[in-house]
């Protein structure tokens, strides 16, 4: 592995607010191009206030399609997350787990409705 | 057209009424659309953001909404939320500050961008605060705004509302207590898990389906599905309740007691109303903390 990077939340998304899935998927790209580098990559939640689960299902659930589980955990590192933060990011992660392993058979199911009555 | 509103409460029964109001308007032909207030004996504040749903749901640039008949009690909770601005009413002062006016945010290209979550939270920092709210402990604060932005993003990715979302709020200081409603006028749950499922689930089941941890309608490359779950689990330790009504069905959890319900008739969209405890002082955290080399 490479040279360590830093990824600050706070000025990819312009505030302290990780809110938006749009907003997620900007810091999730910037992180999945350092570890196709095989950069370790540490992501600083410094000065976030608000941060909500479909931010981290953008920003660090979705690399779990991308990335090996082992190369993720040997790579990837946060800092600067408060432990109610951590609590829900430590969520996201294992429902990410458990949504990659179920994947096909999720998005085999996708269809139309067939009409509108209850 | 005229249509008399009943008493509407934050209840199964409120919800019921706003749903047949909403019916009732939708097949008039007429361009005049009438509301009466005047058998309407009491109305929950943050009721108004639903009634605001309804009413975007059924009107377009050729209806006009009138109201009238309001007594004067609720003419004066309805201007303090400024619901009745659009209707011709001027906004009454809020004196007390103990009320979350009426917000209406139109999403841009059904998603949840970043102008509109700072129109959320300039909104919330404005009225999340003020003499007549009770101090919230700052992780019930936090942890009650996310809940809000949880429920903005579900809505935004899920609705297909083209009338945005509606929020309006509450507090009852000697109850410590404070209500918001957050109601989007779109497709419904329903449609969601159908569409999902590929099958004819009912209005109820899709929120029952909906409410399970791990289930999401998302589909690509981005993970979803415990938002709702997530709202459950702070309403738990809060003490507070929640409803979430979407179309004929309608969901409530308060005191550990889970209560589904099927409406009599269509609510348009999806609507979750809040009940806060703001005297709660819980840490919110696991007892064992999570270490940041075992998160991955």
């Amino acid at each position: 592995m490479n040279n360590v990077n830093i990824i600050r939340v706070f000025d990819i998304v312009g505030g302290g607010l990780c809110v938006s899935s749009d907003d997620g998927q900007l810091v999730h790209d910037q992180i999945a191009k350092l570890l196709r580098e095989k950069h370790n990559v540490i992501i600083s939640f410094e000065n976030i206030d608000t941060l909500i689960s479909a931010f981290l299902n953008a920003a660090i659930g979705q690399l779990y399609s991308e990335f090996p589980e082992e190369d993720i955990r040997e790579c990837l590192s946060v800092e600067n997350m408060t432990p109610e933060d951590m609590e829900l990011l430590k969520r996201v992660i294992d429902n990410a787990k458990i949504y990659f392993e179920n994947r096909k058979n999720y998005d085999d199911a996708w269809k139309i409705e067939v009409n509108d009555e209850e | 057209m005229k249509c008399y509103l009943p008493t509407i409460r934050s209840d199964k029964q409120g919800f019921t009424e706003l749903a047949s109001l909403k019916y009732a308007l939708s097949n008039s032909i007429d361009d005049e659309l009438v509301i009466d207030f005047s058998k309407c004996k009491f109305f929950d504040a943050n009721m108004a953001a639903s009634l605001k749903a309804v009413l975007s749901s059924v009107t377009d640039s050729s209806k006009t909404i009138v109201i009238n008949g309001l007594p004067q009690a609720i003419e004066c909770i309805l201007r303090k939320n400024q619901f009745l601005n659009e209707y011709g009413y001027p906004v009454m002062r809020d004196t007390n500050q103990t009320t979350l006016p009426l917000l209406r945010v139109i999403l841009q290209y059904h998603c949840f961008q970043s102008s509109d979550s700072h129109v959320l939270a300039n909104y919330l920092n404005t009225h999340l605060s003020g003499k007549g709210i009770p101090e919230m402990s700052p992780m019930l604060n936090k942890k009650f705004r996310q809940s809000i932005f949880e429920i903005f993003e579900n809505c935004a990715a899920h609705s297909n509302s083209r009338q945005g979302i509606f929020v309006c709020g509450q507090y009852f200081p000697r109850l410590n207590r404070l209500d918001l409603t957050i109601s989007d006028a779109g497709i419904g749950i329903r449609t969601n898990v159908r569409r999902f499922l590929n099958r004819q689930v009912s209005s109820v089941d899709a929120i029952r389906w909906a409410m399970e941890e791990g289930n999401t309608t998302k589909t690509g490359t981005q993970p979803g599905g415990f938002g709702l779950a997530l709202l459950k689990n702070l309403i738990e330790l809060n003490r507070g309740k929640i409803q979430i009504v979407s179309r004929q069905g309608y969901y409530e959890f308060s005191n550990g007691k889970i209560k589904f319900d099927k409406l009599a008739a269509d609510f348009p969209g999806t609507t979750i109303n809040l009940e806060i405890n703001t005297n709660d002082n819980n840490s919110y955290c696991l007892s064992s903390e999570i270490s940041a080399k075992d998160i991955f």
